[in-house]
């Protein structure tokens, strides 16, 4: 009967079909599958991006999935003297848009540093660019943050909006296509099963998860670009001297091997991020602390030849900075950063520095945000600032999709988002 | 916003005109935990120099003896001592000037760089040894065992009949640091010699400073190599024919001769040395102009013997036709 009524060609509506079909349903007790929980929009990842998504689109049923304990994110907190060894340049523009979500009250803003003028110069030539203070803004050029305090900021917003389902410490553990029910047919639609045995069915499914994104995967969207053969040494650094918190300058020395910059912290404290060949990041992660702290005075002071020198030694860098201090001529504080001190302990660490550009950053019921569609090298701080412009260019494809009553995960719906985000980046990328 | 574009005026590669930055004073205090240990280092402002000038603005010294010039001034004695020294090699001053002048720009800095990127040329240019009459003890070196550097070195000069006299001063290179190893260059020429056996004729001169070019860069060496122009026909042929493709090849082939610390080598085996850094010893040039001057002479010899005969059979000959 099911089999002549299903046969193509012949409509029979739904709810006639239920009434042909009204038979007692034996229960299989494990056979049966559970409905997934439906969703308008489940958010995988909770990073800057995927948390900035979550507020924009509180109206709609939102769930976020994070494999990371929520709880000890929220209890996030450092003594002031202490600063995580992740931190990002947030430009004007996120901050506004963080303001605008409600976001930037809740962030701690007296660990977060705005910066007032750049100075970027090349270590083989000396040539030199100074970016002045601008003259909107205050005069600030972007603004420091650890992610740490980001994040925090943002699930503050979350619970203080609500509204939001929060599947935190569970891992995806697959996507796969819905099935057809009675109900409903979601044969089209992603489901998301996680590691607690829930899953959800999303109209829209917001990759949000970082470079080697499931969801990118799922959507089968090909990621394209390279590995820079290049490690990002990170570490918490103090000075010899606390410039005053209204007027911080950012450093950036270009090497051979890749550029070392020295971001500001609030008082005396500043973040490094070294981009270095593999074996140079293994080498400064195993040096002691005083001598780490000479290589990194050495990196903005010293010659490309003495630094390749100072890479093979695995002791003595004091000595040697001193030396060849008194015969290499550098300019003087604040046009190079001052000395550092001393290292924050167990903040030296390194990771891996590729780019990657996903070929579109939506699917049907897909769509992609920050490390997930595009990862950049950190050595312009426009990482995490690009992710949270997609977050602001999604929301509103998602708001205009809702106010003219579309279905906001079909193509059509999200290509606005698409063309506002990809097209921009893709020529600056490749450029690269 | 300002956007600054600087010339690169505090270039570390080419301090033109720059002085070395002051002193820097490190200390380390041992004796705290990691996170109370406290590395000061304090900078004093650098000193400025003008990029140019002229003779009435002429900066003061770097170190004693400096003599700054201009860039028309250094050319002016490039070319000049370049000229001379072509026209009499045995000026030792013209060639130490036209050294220091064509030094600079990249070359000399390109030797330190070499220095600094080898841990021994690193405590040369730290401990900065000097090569006087004085400093070298020549009788404790006659007692060495023969095969070792420093008995090599002295059998060298007492065959040459020279000194390890005390060689000019560098006067005409900026950087302090860069002088000395102009200043080192110069007095480890000897060395040189002693390790590759050529003599101090004008012709081994030749043939050891196209090695020193093919070795160290410095412009000075690979010019002279134009004396080879005022060398007697012979001398050019075997200059071309065996000494230059060996300076350029083992000049080529081996280590920086600049990093070997001579005063730490003196009682060490001779071929063991050239073993390591990678030299072959080229046909005793001596040698080879002994027989060839033998050969010489007794070719003459036997003109002579032949014309005199001629000349007695002529005379005979016309004796019988007279008679």
């Amino acid at each position: 009967m099911d089999k002549l009524l299903r046969r193509r060609g012949t409509y029979v509506c739904r709810s006639c079909i239920q009434s042909f079909q009204r038979q007692p349903r034996r229960g299989y007790a494990t056979a049966a599958p559970s409905q997934p929980d439906i969703f308008d929009v489940v958010c995988v990842g909770g990073g800057p991006a995927g948390l900035s998504a979550n507020p924009v689109t509180a109206h709609l049923r939102m769930a976020l999935v994070e494999a990371q304990d929520l709880s000890k994110l929220r209890a996030w907190k450092l003594p002031p003297d202490r600063y995580s060894n992740r931190c990002s340049s947030l430009t004007p523009a996120s901050a506004s848009f963080l303001d605008r979500i409600g976001a930037w009250k809740h962030i701690d803003r007296d660990r977060v540093q705005p910066y007032h003028e750049m100075q970027v110069w090349d270590g083989v030539s000396g040539a030199r660019i100074e970016f002045d203070s601008p003259p909107t803004n205050g005069g600030t050029i972007a603004y420091m943050i650890e992610n740490l305090n980001l994040i925090s900021g943002l699930l503050k917003r979350l619970d203080e909006l609500g509204g939001v389902a929060m599947y935190d410490s569970s891992r995806v553990e697959h996507i796969t296509y819905g099935e057809e029910t009675e109900e409903v047919d979601l044969r089209q639609w992603p489901v998301v099963h996680l590691s607690s045995g829930a899953q959800l069915a999303a109209r829209l499914l917001v990759g949000a998860d970082g470079a080697n994104s499931p969801v990118r995967t799922f959507a089968g969207i090909q990621a394209r670009g390279w590995d820079y053969d290049r490690h990002g040494v990170v570490a918490t650094l103090q000075l010899s001297e606390s410039t005053p918190n209204t007027f911080k300058t950012a450093y950036q020395r270009f090497l051979p091997t890749g550029p070392v910059a020295l971001l500001p912290l609030p008082g005396p404290y500043a973040s490094l991020v070294w981009s270095t060949t593999p074996q140079n990041a293994a080498h400064l992660k195993s040096l002691s602390s005083e001598d780490f702290v000479a290589m990194v005075n050495a990196a903005f002071r010293l010659s490309p030849v003495d630094l390749a020198y100072l890479h093979t030694i695995p002791s003595n860098h004091v000595d040697e900075l001193t030396w060849r201090s008194q015969h290499t001529p550098f300019p003087s504080p604040p046009t190079i950063p001052y000395p550092v001190t001393a290292v924050q302990p167990q903040t030296v660490a390194s990771f891996p520095l590729r780019l990657r550009h996903a070929d579109s950053y939506t699917a049907h019921r897909i769509a992609l945000l920050g490390d997930a569609a595009h990862t950049v090298h950190p050595l312009a701080g426009q990482g995490l600032n690009q992710g949270q412009g997609d977050v602001q260019a999604l929301a509103g494809t998602v708001a205009e999709a809702v106010q003219h009553g579309m279905d906001l995960g079909v193509i059509g719906a999200l290509q606005d988002y698409n063309g506002k985000r990809f097209m921009g980046r893709d020529g600056g990328l490749w450029s690269r | 916003m300002e956007v600054v574009f600087r010339r690169p005026a505090a270039a570390i590669s080419r301090p033109k005109g720059l002085k070395p930055a002051a002193s820097v004073l490190v200390t380390v205090s041992t004796s705290s935990p990691l996170s109370q240990s406290q590395l000061q280092l304090q900078l004093q402002p650098q000193q400025r120099r003008p990029f140019t000038f002229s003779s009435l603005t002429r900066p003061p010294p770097n170190y004693p003896g400096h003599v700054p010039l201009s860039f028309i001034e250094k050319a002016a004695l490039a070319i000049g001592s370049g000229l001379m020294s072509l026209r009499d090699p045995r000026r030792g001053d013209l060639i130490a000037a036209f050294a220091e002048a064509t030094a600079t720009p990249y070359f000399i800095y390109r030797l330190r760089d070499a220095m600094l990127s080898h841990p021994t040329g690193r405590r040369i240019l730290r401990d900065r040894p000097r090569i006087t009459s004085t400093s070298l003890n020549l009788p404790h070196l006659r007692s060495l065992p023969p095969n070792t550097v420093g008995r090599t070195y002295v059998e060298w000069l007492d065959r040459e009949h020279v000194s390890p006299d005390t060689r000019a001063p560098v006067r005409y290179i900026d950087d302090e640091e860069c002088a000395y190893v102009m200043q080192r260059y110069r007095e480890c020429h000897d060395f040189y010699h002693a390790l590759v056996g050529l003599p101090t004729v004008r012709e081994g001169e030749v043939a050891l400073k196209a090695f020193e070019f093919c070795n160290t860069l410095l412009p000075m060496t690979g010019l002279s190599v134009f004396a080879a122009g005022t060398l007697k026909p012979r001398e050019r042929k075997r200059f071309w024919e065996v000494y230059l493709p060996w300076a350029v090849r083992n000049g080529l082939r081996a280590k920086e001769i600049i990093n070997v610390y001579w005063e730490e080598e003196l009682e060490r085996d001779v071929n063991d040395l050239r073993a390591e850094l990678g030299i072959e010893m080229p046909p005793d040039m001596r040698e080879l102009r002994r027989r060839e001057r033998e050969e010489r002479r007794r070719r003459k010899a036997e003109e002579e013997e032949a014309r005199r005969m001629a000349a007695m059979e002529a005379a005979k000959a016309a004796q019988g036709q007279r008679q």
